[in-house]
């Protein structure tokens, strides 16, 4: 199964990653605080670079970094260790983040729910904003999928809206993608049902799975292996088009329903990046994400490419933002109710 | 005999010397990072990550597998020795095992928890070969009613399993259940006691608060009572434990197995409420269960049985289902996918090697880490012959370490140190912290699932009686909190207790 290639490849990763994970303890006992040096772009990078995922080590966020990660270390000659620094759906790391200095060594992965989900369901104070950080380079899209359990017998949306009695529908938790693209499909068509909120992806899916709740909005790639095996049955995505992954599954906004909600995910860095070192590390993103290892890897994963430059990424979202506050007001949907 | 042929080309797998080296070097690497405190297996298996990337998918399993059964191996050694349990499913193993080791009995205490280990994961592992189709559709009947049933009957548990008086034991407990409170409502976004604090918006972190109540607490009690005679515990001679001591655990090490089993399958805390379970079963059955909490064997030999089948058997859902049961499985899972294999319902026919040869590399390694872990007591415990002097500031110090790696975060070594104040003035007062941390773990669990519930069931609490599972857990939960009161009522009626009898009272509120 293996070719000599893919093993050379891989080896060569093996070195890099060990670098890596040797570089992540040293940075782990001094404080992060490695490589501060005045960065100026012929001698950037000096030092290790430094990129921090707001979510656990396992998670969808947290594979895309490391995939990134590897192909940029081969394209700046310096390890690029993966630090977790989970909490507040991210908000911990990106506040982290953006006090750090600005000088190219350290990095993040953004969520867009951060940025244009969580602020209507959080206090005004804890809402992050985009423009704390320099967004250098949208990475993919990751799509949500409402399924149903065997059991409810549903098959299509048509069969959700013919039902009687309160649905309940489980989501990821609140202020997240899954629980808004359920509330406002529920109310655009006029579905009577009621949030059950989980702690995250894997146990609303295993409550599907064995019939706890009925339905549930779940990232993809989780939900897959489980659509595969007949375990769930999926009924509408909540991408603007159809995903490439499931041809015959049709979008929310083909029924006409207008709730196009996905994951996105991109670079980010502190504000007041030096030109040439934001240059360079843009050109080592691109490097990474054209190698043939990064694209299977998406492939592996079900992500869709979403590869944007970071000012297309910034308007995007506050676009997506905006909308979504306005389809929240609309329907006259709180977040913060769960 | 189609299955039997997997499982024999299964060790066939796990006998290429490739994979023998890499499970050896998962378990040596998990039995080290468990004696340190604080450094948990899914940390390291988040560092180590980016190394299996270079091997074979069932090589890289086999070895991130021996991390995490080797740190459940590991962790006993500090809970024992030092008083510092690594995670929460040492917890209960700090009562009984430390109190063994100040008798000088250090030895006996790790050696029946590695024999029970051995034992409790080798019989999860027979399990896991030949029941787990069978049983992973268990973890599926358990939604969120069933959970808030058994964090309800834990709850309850965790007053049995004081040594102390009952009232403080309950007051700690409650102290815990507060606590658990803290952080960003999981239901409405709420911020609840977090004073704009984001490090606190996702709850208090359990371990930052078990090393503190118990390890730092611990040595600042001692720090004050060095003035009085340092007492060494003499000579560490009797590593490998007695016929005696064998035998007075062989029930609790039966018991162990079983209970872990079943309960490591639930996704989500299932060996921290394996092993409360198990001591708690322990204690109930003993003739005499004043021993409890002064050293009794079978207090460390049920829940190090316990967590170590808990934690072979929470592999079931993640390679039948799909399902990661815990933070440690997650990491499994993301191992997997980076290897470009996605685990669900269909790994075990798709990839059959994996599977069997993850699972045969158990075996080997529960007796690699066995074989190692007898000689190795032997080390450790010479641990306890440093002076205090050295010993107290070099564990605060990996404390602190372990306190930071878990989530790079500087706020949980202050977590520590807070919580160790309070360990402190706990200890000082006659207050247990075990009831506080075991209350804590479970608090969150049974908001969150009763909350759950609720919302499933349009707000009405007879849907938990609709449910078999449930229905059966609450029935246990009102035997177990009524029973002794009867129990206790009869008594008293058959024969009038003298007011200056006092040890039959406590007896009797101790079997609760």
């Amino acid at each position: 199964m293996t070719t000599p290639a893919r093993r050379t490849l891989r080896t060569r990763r093996a070195v890099l990653g060990a670098t890596a994970a040797f570089a992540a303890m040293t940075l782990a006992a001094c404080g992060g605080n490695v490589g501060g040096a005045a960065a100026e772009g012929a001698d950037f990078p000096t030092g290790p670079v430094t990129i921090t995922v707001g979510a656990d080590a396992g998670g969808s966020t947290d594979v895309i970094a490391r995939a990134v990660a590897e192909g940029m270390a081969e394209d700046l000659g310096v390890a690029v260790p993966v630090v977790n620094r989970a909490g507040a759906n991210g908000a911990v790391a990106m506040e982290e983040v953006a006090g750090k200095p600005a000088d190219g060594y350290e990095l993040m992965i953004l969520n867009a729910s951060l940025i244009t989900i969580t602020p209507l369901a959080v206090s005004e104070d804890e809402a992050v904003d985009i423009a704390d950080l320099d967004v250098l380079k949208g990475l993919s899209q990751d799509d949500y999928v409402l399924i149903a359990s065997p059991e409810s017998g549903f098959e299509n949306l048509d069969d959700l809206k013919a039902a009687s009695g309160e649905i309940k529908y489980g989501t990821t938790g609140v202020g997240t993608g899954s629980q808004l693209a359920q509330a406002v499909l529920f109310k655009q068509a006029e579905i009577d049902g009621a949030a059950v909120p989980f702690d995250s992806g894997s146990p609303a899916l295993t409550a599907v799975v064995g019939d706890q709740v009925q339905v549930a909005t779940v990232q993809l790639g989780e939900a897959k292996p489980q659509i595969d095996a007949g375990n769930v049955v999926p009924l509408l995505a909540f991408s603007a088009e159809r995903n490439q992954f499931l041809p015959d599954v049709p979008t929310a906004v083909e029924e006409g329903y207008d709730v196009p909600v996905s994951q996105y995910r991109a670079v980010a860095a502190p504000k007041g990046l030096p030109e040439d070192v934001k240059a360079r590390l843009i050109e080592s993103i691109d490097a990474a994400i054209a190698t043939d290892a990064y694209q299977e890897f998406n492939k592996n994963n079900l992500f869709t490419p979403h590869e944007i430059s970071g000012e297309e990424v910034t308007t995007e979202w506050t676009e997506l933002g905006e909308k979504y506050q306005a389809l929240t007001e609309e329907y006259d949907i709180n977040l913060a109710d769960g | 005999m189609e299955s039997l042929q997997n499982v024999a080309d299964g060790f066939a797998v796990v006998l290429e010397p490739t994979n023998l080296l890499y499970c050896l070097v998962g378990v040596v690497i998990g039995m080290l990072i468990g004696v340190l405190p604080g450094l948990g297996p899914a940390a390291t298996i988040a560092i180590l990550l980016p190394l299996t990337y270079g091997v074979e998918p069932v090589t890289a399993i086999i070895m991130l597998a021996g991390i995490f059964y080797g740190a459940q191996y590991g962790g006993t050694i500090t809970s024992v020795l030092l008083r510092l349990p690594g995670e929460a499913s040492s917890v209960v193993t700090v009562l009984d095992g430390h109190a063994l080791a100040r008798q000088g009995k250090a030895g006996t205490a790790l050696g029946v928890a590695a024999v029970g280990s051995f034992i409790g994961g080798t019989v999860a592992i027979v399990g896991l070969t030949f029941l787990a189709p069978v049983v992973a559709g268990f973890a599926l009947d358990f939604g969120p009613p069933e959970y808030a049933a058994l964090a309800l009957l834990g709850i309850l548990l965790v007053s049995t399993i004081a040594s102390g008086a009952k009232v403080k034991a309950l007051i700690a407990a409650a102290i815990g259940l507060l606590l658990a409170t803290v952080g960003r409502d999981a239901f409405t976004g709420a911020e609840r006691f977090t004073f704009d604090n984001l490090s606190l918006a996702d709850g208090i972190d359990f371990v930052p608060v078990a090393m503190g109540l118990f390890g730092l607490g611990e040595i600042l009690y001692n720090l004050e009572e060095r003035h009085r005679a340092v007492h060494p515990p003499g000579k560490v001679t009797n590593v490998w434990p007695s016929r005696k001591d064998l035998k007075e655990s062989a029930g609790a090490v039966t018991r162990g197995s079983v209970l872990g089993f079943f309960l490591g399958i639930l996704p989500g805390g299932g060996a921290t409420i394996a092993s409360m379970a198990a001591y708690a079963a322990e204690k109930k059955r003993a003739k005499d269960p004043s021993r409890f909490g002064k050293g009794a064997i079978e207090g460390v030999a049920g829940p190090e049985t316990a967590n170590n089948a808990a934690a072979t058997s929470s592999f079931i859902p993640l390679l039948t289902l799909g399902i990661p049961a815990n933070a440690t499985m997650a990491l499994m899972f993301g191992a997997l996918l980076i290897q470009g294999i996605t685990p669900g319902p269909q790994l075990v026919t798709e990839h059959p090697e994996l599977f069997w040869g993850v699972v045969n590399s158990m075996y080997i390694g529960n007796v690699l880490l066995l074989i190692m872990s007898i000689p190795l007591v032997g080390v450790f415990v010479r641990i306890l012959r440093v002076r205090a002097a050295i010993l107290a500031p070099v564990t605060a110090l990996i404390t602190m370490i372990g306190a930071y790696t878990i989530n790079n975060s500087v706020f949980d070594v202050l977590l520590v140190v807070v919580f160790g104040a309070v360990g402190y003035l706990m200890k000082k007062f006659g207050f247990e912290p075990g009831p506080l941390v075991l209350a804590f773990v479970l608090g969150s669990l049974l908001e969150s699932s009763l909350r759950r519930s609720l919302l499933m069931f349009d707000g009405s609490a007879v849907g938990f009686f609709t449910r078999p599972i449930s229905a059966t857990l609450l029935v246990v939960f009102v035997l177990v909190a009524v029973l002794p009161l009867v129990r206790a009522v009869r008594d008293r009626r058959a024969n009038p207790v003298p007011a200056s009898d006092t040890p039959v009272i406590n007896r009797e509120e101790e079997s609760v």
